[in-house]
């Protein structure tokens, strides 16, 4: 199905925290509580509609593993955004997101939105770190954030599409340079050849699921 | 170098990788296009397979069965071997799979993992069903039978390229003190009944390569019908055919997987063999496959 835009997203974090879970409840709408340990790229994809364009999520799950960092590091060259995600239940999760960000902001290209997850907002009684310490660390390192539960889906949706907001405001401001892949943007075949830097107007943006 | 005077534009005509539809088919088509641009570089080796159940017992996973893509290729073109294997799902939107090539009945092919090679082990599970079993480093495994369409060769360069994943060339490092990151294929017995690719490779009264390229470019024809190919001419018309759906997971089930031990989730061990020596009567191995799986992976 045809795009406006494609971005390219990759999500990442310590192993066990619940990126695959949280690609599958985005794409599928369902939630697998037992999942492989990713290996390498598991792939989805997902439409959505910002400003009345369809936009085409490409997602890159990654192997969270310390056995596959060095592999992962490659996969975040052209990423338009990245999920950096941890476990709320678990602090070690939290105490590695420096790494994390280091790696991708070292990896990636200096424009990509970086949306802060903390996962598994459902299990409330096993917090081991609060919510306002994750919205600390966003707010100090300039990222957005959110809880989610890729189990009851709580905050999925806004997770991956206010990143997808995020990047096309920037866009929009001309942050972003769409004619560089570099940046983990593409432009869609019918778009391509009409496309001017920037689409449509910021104001009444819309964003919602759909197939494509 | 067309802008040479005198000389004539070059014209590359098609391997016979290309008429068996293990190079440049839709696989190699989907991750050299913009969507992905992924190895623009470098060949890719695929072939289609049917997801089979475990042995002895070789039924279709699905009862619609699971067709998919095998491909390898190498992240940098200029490595000696194929170090990432890819694994994408294969969709016929309207009906199920025909030989039909007709126009509206493109596959839809959705790429759905990349492998670092290092972390899978590939081997020749039954020779004359064509079965493949591959088997990642954290213990999934697919049984996978190469499709009918394929004419035998195809399998074979199969059983070649496992063979030479475990084994190296002659031009790879023997040396254990260089750490390669790629291609070191855990070298493991396995419980599968199957022939070894040594055993099944029956040295002295295997054909030639070369007799079985010919022999296989006069099946190949049926080949073409399934890859749609024709359809298949620009970047328009790949974002047609290999139209990435919506929500992947929701068209395509989740490739059925054999798993051993899910406790635990890594080999404890994740030995990996040394390349060694190759037999010198091995004629099969006396081709470079360097710049991996273009044309000299068919060898001469």
């Amino acid at each position: 199905m045809a795009y406006a835009y494609l971005f390219k997203y990759i999500i990442i974090g310590d192993t066990g925290v619940g990126k695959s879970c949280l690609l599958l409840q985005f794409t599928d709408k369902r939630f697998q509580p037992v999942h492989d340990l990713t290996i390498g790229v598991e792939f989805g994809a997902r439409m959505i509609t910002i400003d009345g364009k369809q936009i085409k999520l490409q997602i890159w799950d990654t192997a969270g593993q310390e056995s596959f960092r060095s592999i992962t590091r490659s996969y975040y060259r052209g990423a338009a955004g990245a999920l950096l995600v941890y476990d709320i239940t678990r602090r070690d999760t939290f105490n590695h997101l420096t790494t994390w960000l280091e790696d991708a902001r070292q990896h990636s290209n200096s424009n990509m939105v970086i949306m802060l997850i903390g996962n598994k907002s459902d299990l409330e009684s096993r917090r081991e770190v609060k919510k306002e310490e994750g919205e600390a660390f966003a707010r100090e390192h300039g990222l957005i954030f959110m809880e989610t539960s890729a189990k009851t889906a709580s905050n999925v949706e806004e997770a991956f599409i206010n990143t997808a907001k995020e990047i096309y405001e920037k866009i929009q401001e001309g942050v972003f340079d769409i004619n560089n892949e570099a940046n983990g943007i593409k432009i869609g075949p019918q778009h391509a050849a009409t496309n001017a830097t920037h689409a449509g107007n910021q104001g009444g943006q819309q964003a919602g699921g759909g197939c494509c | 170098m067309n802008k040479i005077r005198g000389l004539p534009p070059e014209v590359r005509e098609p391997g016979p990788g290309v008429e068996l539809g293990v190079e440049d088919g839709l696989l190699c088509q989907l991750l050299h296009s913009p969507e992905f641009n992924l190895f623009s570089d470098s060949v890719v080796f695929e072939s289609y397979f049917i997801q089979v159940t475990e042995p002895g017992n070789w039924m279709d996973v699905c009862e619609g069965s699971t067709t998919m893509i095998l491909g390898v290729t190498s992240s940098v073109p200029s490595l000696p071997l194929p170090n990432v294997l890819l694994m994408a799902n294969v969709t016929w939107p309207r009906s199920r799979f025909s030989t039909q090539s007709t126009p509206g009945h493109a596959p839809v092919i959705t790429l759905r993992r990349i492998l670092p090679l290092k972390y899978v082990e590939l081997r020749i599970c039954d020779r004359l069903q064509r079965i493949l079993r591959v088997r990642t480093v954290t213990e999934k495994i697919y049984y996978l039978k190469l499709h009918e369409k394929h004419p035998e060769a195809v399998f074979q360069f199969w059983i070649r390229l496992v063979k030479i994943l475990q084994k190296g060339l002659s031009i790879t490092t023997k040396d254990p003190r260089i750490q390669f990151t790629h291609c070191l294929v855990p070298k493991m017995s396995s419980n599968c009944p199957e022939t070894t690719p040594e055993s099944s490779l029956p040295s002295s009264s295997q054909p030639s390569e070369t007799l079985m390229l010919q022999a296989a470019e006069q099946t190949s024809g049926s080949f073409s019908q399934l890859s749609s190919r024709p359809q298949l001419t620009a970047d328009r018309s790949i974002d047609t055919a290999i139209g990435i759906s919506s929500s992947i997971r929701d068209k395509t089930p989740l490739p059925v997987v054999s798993s051993v031990n899910l406790k635990v989730p890594m080999r404890a061990t994740l030995q990996h063999s040394l390349w060694e020596q190759e037999d010198p009567d091995e004629h099969f191995l006396h081709v470079p496959v360097a710049s991996s799986l273009g044309e000299h992976f068919l060898g001469p």
